[in-house]
């Protein structure tokens, strides 16, 4: 499990180390409560320590458990969910139309029928992931530059 | 060697490349539509993608899929094994210009192959022999006129654009000819689009014999002997054996000679198969297919190579290890079809496989993507599963498959082990006399019986 220690510290308070201790002691919290951040203050000094979660295997690599059932498809994501917009195609995803544009949408934005949310480039076309219907994005599920399979959870319209 | 192998099929064959990749230490990719989301070969692989939804060409046929499929696993090779994409040229194209080696034929040798007049016309110019026929479409009834004349009666009328036993139509008398070409030719417009018609001298009662071949990039070929596939329904094989029951040593001598330098000056890579109607004595091309083939493994029992390895090899470019004298015919080897059918009318029994044991001990092989609770999805062909043994002779192979038969337990669906079981039971076939109309004529006697 990847525990990033990014040390939000207050510059201007020299001679200030890092106190290792009390970031030991969040990370185990980390653990203990199965959050992803935990922030405190004390005075000028600010601590965050946060953990990004256990990456979810992109593929299916491993046989899945009799029980789970009749599953459409493989994914990190439920594609039964009611506002799953789900991929058409295999390829590498992208949010933008191009590196360092603004994303087709953030969360929250209301989109029209038929507008743009993502690219996937599969044999080095292209191809626009237009909304399926209107509503409004409660949770983009795909990331940049990420591979997707046919029926993967994109995002989450609602 | 290749790193990752991308396998673009499932059933059976799937499992079988995986298995060979494997061996080899190479690491695996299967691509699956969602109603093979749970099927073996996906299991089996290292990774595996979804590709699309249940119908083929949306998804085992779609070719932007496959390839996007394997720049996202970072694939180095893919694998079409047999049906789907494994003779399409414009896909082994695509495969090759989009980085990965395709593990075939060159798209060139597929295309010349495909194209049955063409492939024909070189297996004539490679000296091998071929059903007397016109060489070309005949366009004018002059043409056709001399053309009969040369052939003889009874002969077959075949459209260019036909194929799969479509597509044709039998004369046997010379007055019949005319008015027979003219309907065959408004026929083969209205149904294929093209009103090309050829000649062919009618083989009746042919065995089919088909001879495995195997051939570096550097020109190095030896041919792995023949199977005999005669036993056929509605020209779907049903059963396989090597050697052919038909043939002495001296004619398979022959034969394998002439189609290794056949072979060698084609300047083929891969394994391929040339197929010919045997009749009398006589050998007569038919065709020749660019891919692994279902019976492979009879080939693999009787000569210990193993095909889809050397396959493999040979497209990353390792030379052929093997020359022509290296390789020994030992003993019998026979192939079972097992399809979810009824036995009887051969409908389609899709289903939960809700009982699974399969037959082992000596000399028995199974090539299968079953397993305890599957469920064989109503999407895609009903071959579910080859039982492959090998003995010493023809009768102890005969008793062995029988053996074999009787221990394997399919249950839930219906299977065409009762139909295999039967014809092992019968005289004729015990002695080996059948021809390719034989197994058709068997069906309709122990149908008659059943009911």
């Amino acid at each position: 499990m990847a525990v990033k220690l990014p040390l939000e510290r207050d510059r201007e308070e020299p001679g200030q180390a890092a106190d290792f201790d009390l970031i030991r002691e969040l990370a185990a919290l980390l653990e203990e409560t199965g959050l992803t951040e935990i922030e405190i203050g004390e005075g000028a000094r600010r601590v965050r320590v946060a953990k990004s979660p256990a990456p979810a295997p992109r593929l299916a690599p491993v046989p899945r458990e009799a029980e789970e059932g009749d599953r459409p498809a493989a994914g990190p994501a439920d594609a039964s969910h009611p506002g799953a917009v789900t991929s058409p195609m295999v390829g590498v995803v992208y949010v933008a139309p191009e590196p360092g544009a603004k994303p087709f949408i953030s969360v929250g934005d209301e989109v029209r029928k038929g507008e743009t949310l993502f690219v996937v480039e599969a044999m080095k076309t292209i191809n626009p992931i237009r909304a399926p219907r209107p509503g409004r994005v409660t949770r983009i599920v795909a990331e940049n530059g990420a591979p997707v399979e046919y029926g993967e959870v994109l995002l989450i319209l609602e | 060697m290749f790193d990752k192998v991308l396998i673009a099929n499932r059933g059976e064959i799937a499992v079988r490349i995986n298995r060979a990749c494997r061996e080899l230490g190479i690491k695996t990719v299967a691509v699956h539509s969602t109603a093979d989301a749970e099927a073996m070969h996906a299991r089996l692989a290292d990774e595996s993608v979804c590709i699309g939804p249940p119908p083929p060409r949306e998804s085992y046929l779609d070719i932007p899929a496959i390839i996007a499929a394997g720049e996202i696993t970072n694939a180095d090779a893919i694998h079409p094994g047999y049906g789907f994409l494994s003779e399409n040229a414009d896909f082994a194209s695509i495969v090759e210009e989009h980085g990965f080696a395709f593990i075939g034929p060159s798209p060139a040798h597929i295309t010349l192959m495909g194209d049955k007049i063409r492939a024909k016309q070189t297996a004539r110019e490679l000296g091998l022999p071929v059903v007397p026929g016109s060489d070309s479409a005949l366009e004018s009834d002059e043409s056709v006129a001399a053309a009969s004349a040369k052939i003889g009666y009874p002969l077959l009328i075949k459209a260019v654009a036909g194929g799969g036993g479509r597509g044709i139509k039998r004369v046997d008398r010379r007055e019949d000819l005319l008015p027979a070409v003219a309907t065959a030719r408004a026929e083969a417009g209205a149904a294929f689009g093209s009103d090309g018609l050829y000649l062919e001298k009618l083989v009746a009662a042919a065995r089919h014999i088909e001879i495995q071949v195997l051939a570096d990039r550097f020109g190095r070929a030896v041919h792995l002997g023949e199977r005999d596939c005669s036993l056929q329904r509605r020209h779907q094989k049903v059963l396989e054996e090597a050697p052919s029951p038909a043939l002495n040593a001296e004619q398979r001598e022959e034969i394998g000679r002439r189609v290794q330098a056949a072979t060698t000056e084609l300047g083929y890579r891969g394994v391929g198969t040339f197929e010919f109607l045997y009749e009398d004595g006589a050998f007569y091309f038919i065709e020749m297919n660019t891919r692994l083939q279902v019976e492979h493994p009879v080939t693999e029992m009787i000569t210990g190579i193993d095909l889809v390895r050397e396959q493999i090899r040979i497209a990353a470019g390792v030379p052929l290890a093997l020359s022509q004298e290296d390789v020994r015919l030992d003993g019998h080897a026979i192939e079972c079809r097992i399809a979810a059918e009824d036995p009887q009318t051969f409908r389609p029994s899709p289903g939960v496989v809700s009982g699974y044991h399969t037959p082992g001990g000596p000399g028995v092989r199974v090539d299968s993507a079953l397993y305890d609770g599957y469920r064989i999805p109503p999407y895609y062909d009903s071959l579910i599963s080859k039982v492959i043994v090998h003995a010493g002779s023809r009768n102890e192979c005969l008793m062995r498959l029988r053996r074999a038969l009787e221990e394997y337990l399919i249950q839930g669906v219906s299977t065409t082990v009762p139909l295999h079981l039967r014809l092992l039971a019968d005289a004729e076939f015990a002695n080996g006399a059948y021809d390719n109309r034989w197994f058709e004529r068997f069906v309709a006697r122990v149908g008659a019986g059943a009911s």
